[in-house]
């Protein structure tokens, strides 16, 4: 593996390929344009690591496939704002676990558009309901006291004077 | 930080909201607002750690809102965090001598302003046949002027403050008649309250880089509708003087702002003056259909 001396890289070759390997063993192929908006992808590729398949070990095959969507669509030129936002809405318009996978796989990966748009979601999600309602629609344990609830209700009443 | 609660979902199906780490909670409450992220602070620990991040709250905060805090004494400020800033700058804070106000509304967190009438220049307000001033909780100042009568009546204000860019909405608050509470029971007084059915009253404003709006209203129904009541006696009411725009913070936004009714054929009075309020205008339109 050569390491690079030059600051300036080369620009990227179009069509060029690199290949994803997700943790249940998939190899996924994107173009070198689209990997570039991973910033994880795009460090690796500046160090020519990118010659073999880079394993990512915390996201799954099926979750990586999308990720390799969203990012080829987003590296499309000519692709107009309108068109591209309502490709956006039905690419989180899933169950809000794999909402929640393509997060984790955003912030892993440090894809800020994916990242930004699964929050964006997750916060319309999230709107209107109150915490309980939130922990059974989520499914989550409290891990507060009562009197540690009460604690942070308290220092955040001022919100609501 | 990085730090995630592993959440009770041991459905097997994925991760829950549990498990999101904090600076990706951090991320969702960019999209929310403050009492909705306030609200949320106690889910989790994940998410009381991001409903205290900086960088959310930086994000809630105008661009200019060390010119909010340079009308406080340092200290009152220093080692904050962008939250605490938030939670300080959402509760009035005086302008100047006292008599205006500024604060950042809690839900969208723009800036709204109030002037109280003492910061403004009221024709024949010396004198005591014409106008007193009368202490009450029912305004934000604790007085307002009382207009016993008076021929020509006119109220004139200005304000020089970086406003952050916004369209807003300048409305002065009027009450037709005195009021005072009686054995716990709030009274109204129209023995001075006459002349304004007559003509309109007209409101103005303008501001230093050119821009103009005006309105008028006549303050008092003509006809006193035994049946259904005069709407516009014994109440406060918000009377819209116009909208300005503001598009730079730099140089700070001067405007001037009137209501008059001059007409010296006629007296009028029985009118309470509180203040003038300068407010982006889409805040007081949501507010408007929240009362209603």
């Amino acid at each position: 593996m050569s390491s690079s001396s030059s600051s300036s890289s080369s620009p990227p070759c179009p069509k060029k390929m690199i290949t994803l390997k997700s943790s249940d063993g998939e190899t996924f192929e994107i173009e070198e344009i689209a990997a570039l908006q991973s910033k994880t992808l795009e460090n690796m590729i500046d160090e020519n690591c990118a010659s073999t398949p880079i394993p990512l070990p915390n996201v799954k095959g099926k979750i990586l496939a999308k990720v390799v969507e969203f990012c080829t669509k987003h590296a499309e030129a000519g692709a107009d704002a309108e068109t591209l936002r309502a490709w956006d809405a039905e690419f989180v318009g899933v169950e809000h676990a794999i909402v929640f996978d393509y997060i984790l796989a955003a912030n892993f990966l440090e894809i800020p558009t994916l990242l930004d748009l699964a929050c964006e979601s997750v916060a319309e999600m999230i709107k209107g309901k109150t915490p309980d309602e939130i922990r059974k629609f989520f499914n989550i344990n409290n891990a507060f006291s009562p009197e540690e609830e009460e604690d942070v209700r308290r220092q955040n009443q001022w919100a609501f004077e | 930080m990085g730090a995630a609660l592993s959440g009770g979902n041991g459905s097997g199906v994925g991760p829950g909201l549990g498990d999101i780490p904090e600076s990706c909670v951090a991320c969702v409450f960019l999209y929310l607002t403050p009492p909705e992220i306030c609200n949320l602070a106690r889910l989790n620990r994940a998410f009381r750690g991001a409903a205290s991040s900086d960088a959310v709250w930086e994000a809630k905060l105008p661009a200019n809102y060390h010119d909010l805090l340079d009308l406080l004494p340092p200290e009152r400020y220093r080692n904050l965090s962008k939250k605490d800033i938030f939670a300080l700058l959402s509760r009035p804070v005086p302008v100047g001598d006292g008599n205006k106000e500024v604060w950042l509304d809690r839900v969208t967190g723009r800036v709204c302003m109030s002037i109280s009438a003492r910061a403004m220049a009221i024709t024949g307000i010396e004198d005591r046949r014409y106008w007193n001033w009368l202490p009450t909780e029912e305004s934000r100042f604790h007085e307002v002027a009382y207009l016993q009568q008076i021929w020509w009546f006119e109220v004139d204000g200005a304000v020089k403050f970086p406003f952050p860019a916004d369209i807003y909405t300048i409305s002065f608050r009027l009450h037709l008649g005195k009021f005072s509470k009686r054995l716990g029971r709030r009274v109204c007084y129209f023995e001075h309250t006459h002349g304004w059915d007559i003509k309109p009253v007209k409101f103005e404003l303008s501001t230093s880089d050119g821009q103009q709006a005006s309105s008028e209203c006549r303050l008092d129904d003509t006809v006193q509708d035994e049946i259904n009541g005069n709407h516009k006696r014994g109440c406060w009411i918000d009377y819209k003087v116009g909208e300005f725009i503001v598009s730079h913070t730099d140089p700070a936004t001067e405007v001037r702002f009137s209501m008059k009714q001059i007409d010296c054929t006629h007296s009028k009075g029985g009118l309470c003056v509180d203040a003038v309020y300068i407010v982006p205008s889409d805040l007081r339109q949501r507010k408007r259909r929240v009362l209603k």
